[in-house]
């Protein structure tokens, strides 16, 4: 019974995920807006390259991006501008989600889910495609029967990133 | 080789016209003459002594191709050296940062210290008798290192002019922005670093020279009301000409000044701002809404004031394009702080910074398809081909005789009181020209 239950959690949560990469990669970015927690804290740590003795490759005192959803809107809302440029012509951009781990915290609908990434992006008639790989770590909280991420961080695996700007979300 | 230096002799008067050939920017060759008569005789900037706090730390940096290691020693000094053992040429070290006694090479066990000394030989001995003396096989010094109001730079000409004579009057810049406050400036974590498809002239070019791509390239900005309507509003200020191929914009506003004295810092600054800076220093300060600029060859500067609803943060931002390919780049971001602001403001400050500069920030994200746009059309037959009819000329005509030195100026170099013009712009390519055809005789 118990491992049912979980089952359809972890079905819930992925098939979550899966429409949020939909969403993002058809660039329905305001639908997008919609599931992310009025309070959400969204944050990319840069990944260093430092001795294992340090304990952990993540530099936490410099991010590439740290924004509420007030920044998280205004980034969406330049991505329809007539001159976010970057973005018009469109690259075409898919997000693979993969390895969703569900754990349990102390508030009943709140969960910690640990995901997989890889982004790739073709920009142009370009033949090389750019690409940015990690894993996120949010906290999803159920309000009103929906899901919400209420704080995202992401862990790109290169220190050097091989995307020529950060234009996407991840 | 030596074709290619007729060839770019014979551009020189071009340029003086305001004409740049399209086909020098990606040019596989000019990119390999710029490694040798360019990067090897510029002063290239390394690292804010910031990033290195205490003795045995160290950081690993890029000087083009060749990886350098920078160290503080017992005596609190930076010394910087090639990255690879002596030995066989290993990578030395591979981390970004640390903190060490000594480095020791993964392949045979060799050890420096922090002087870059080979204090330790596996079976020294033993394996190599008398003929070798240890204090001979050190790491190998980069041949000059001299640093300015912190800032660390490294140059492989060991004849070069002193880093001083170089940068000559953006020294006075340098004050304001490095040296307005007691205990100076400090580089928040680590640099910001990612990949683009751009040429490094280019994009120095961008950052030193070029004030008149904002209100077309950042007009998303404007469509957000983040920045002003007025298309002229970038260009509202001074341009000014320095010596070797730098220059700085000191944007203000139409009324020439800035609605935030002192890019925004608080009041009880002020005085100390008085203190450290002469009095036509502070003239500029106080008026300046941005500076823009470079130190040729690749690095850039902003110290910008950016903020939402009003309240607005200043924020220097330091970059060296690194280039990788004649089509490619690695850049490097550095957040840099005054040390004697609340912690409050550095906080605001830097969500600036994240939402505007930087990888992910809203006006940086569209440079960067103009850069790659200039590659895409710049590699063809007709934007290269000599003997065709059409000019194959980038057109840098803006200001070319329609504005005057402003002698007024109170800071040093050729001041033009408008920043959409190409003066900085020619002069950084004619220094670039003059580099790159310049006999490489002197040493015998």
């Amino acid at each position: 019974m118990q491992g049912q239950m979980q089952l359809s959690l972890q079905e819930e949560i992925t098939q979550f995920y899966y429409r949020e990469a939909y969403l993002l990669d058809h660039r329905n970015y305001r639908e997008w807006l919609d599931l992310l927690a009025e309070d959400i804290t969204y944050v990319m740590p840069l990944r260093v390259t430092v001795e294992n003795k340090m304990g952990s490759n993540v530099n936490q005192e410099m991010t590439y991006f740290s924004d509420t959803k007030k920044d998280i809107a205004m980034k969406v809302e330049r991505l329809y501008m007539k001159s976010a440029w970057v973005d018009d012509p469109a690259p075409r951009q898919r997000h693979f989600i993969s390895n969703v781990m569900v754990e349990q915290t102390g508030a009943p609908d709140e969960y910690k889910v640990i995901s997989y990434f890889l982004f790739k992006r073709s920009r142009s008639s370009e033949a090389n495609t750019e690409e940015i790989f990690g894993e996120r770590e949010d906290l999803l909280r159920k309000v009103d029967g929906d899901w919400k991420v209420a704080s995202r961080t992401v862990y790109a695996d290169q220190s050097v990133l091989t995307v020529m700007n950060l234009a996407m979300f991840l | 080789m030596n074709l290619i230096i007729e060839e770019l002799k014979q551009m020189q008067g071009k340029l003086e016209e305001g004409y740049f050939p399209q086909w020098v920017v990606t040019d596989p060759e000019i990119y390999k003459l710029e490694q040798e008569k360019v990067f090897s005789k510029t002063w290239l900037f390394l690292a804010h002594e910031s990033e290195l706090k205490e003795s045995g730390s160290y950081i690993t940096r890029m000087m083009v191709d060749d990886p350098i290691l920078l160290m503080k020693n017992r005596k609190g000094e930076i010394k910087a050296f090639l990255n690879s053992c002596s030995h066989r040429g290993t990578r030395l070290c591979t981390e970004d940062y640390g903190n060490k006694k000594a480095h020791t090479c993964p392949y045979h066990g060799w050890t420096f210290n922090l002087d870059g000394e080979l204090i330790g030989i596996v079976a020294g001995n033993k394996v190599y008798g008398e003929k070798m003396d240890k204090s001979e096989w050190g790491l190998r010094p980069v041949p000059r290192v001299e640093s300015y109001q912190g800032m660390i730079f490294g140059n492989l000409d060991p004849n070069a002019m002193s880093l001083e004579d170089y940068l000559g009057d953006m020294k006075f810049y340098f004050d304001i922005m490095l040296g307005r406050s007691d205990g100076g400036m400090e580089v928040r974590g680590v640099p910001q670093r990612w990949i683009a498809k751009a040429n490094w002239k280019m994009t120095a070019e961008n950052f030193a020279a070029d004030p008149y791509h904002v209100q077309t390239t950042h007009r998303s900005a404007t469509e957000m009301k983040l920045t002003p309507s007025d298309p002229l509003y970038a260009s509202y200020g001074h341009q000014v000409v320095l010596q070797n191929g730098h220059g700085i914009n000191v944007i203000t506003s139409a009324t020439g000044a800035s609605a935030n004295k002192y890019q925004g810092m608080p009041e009880d600054m002020w005085t100390m701002f008085e203190r450290n800076l002469n009095e036509k220093q502070v003239e500029i300060f106080s008026k300046v809404t941005n500076f823009v600029g470079g130190v040729f060859p690749n690095l850039s500067f902003l110290s910008s004031c950016s903020g939402s609803e009003g309240v607005r943060h200043n924020h220097l931002n330091w970059r060296v394009w690194r280039p990788i390919g004649p089509e490619k780049i690695e850049i490097w971001v550095w957040y840099m702080i005054d040390k004697a602001l609340p912690e409050e403001y550095k906080e605001k400050s830097y969500k600036g910074f994240l939402a505007t500069f930087g990888a992910a920030g809203t006006l940086e994200q569209d440079d960067t398809e103009n850069w790659a746009r200039i590659i895409e059309a710049s590699s063809g037959t007709m934007s290269r081909d000599r003997t065709l009819s059409y000019n194959n000329m980038a057109n840098y005509l803006m200001g070319f005789d329609n504005v005057e030195i402003d002698e007024t100026f109170p800071g040093p170099g050729e001041a033009y009181p408008t920043c959409y013009t190409d003066h900085i712009a020619r002069s950084m390519h004619k220094y670039w020209l003059e580099l790159m055809t310049k006999e490489s005789g002197g040493e015998g």
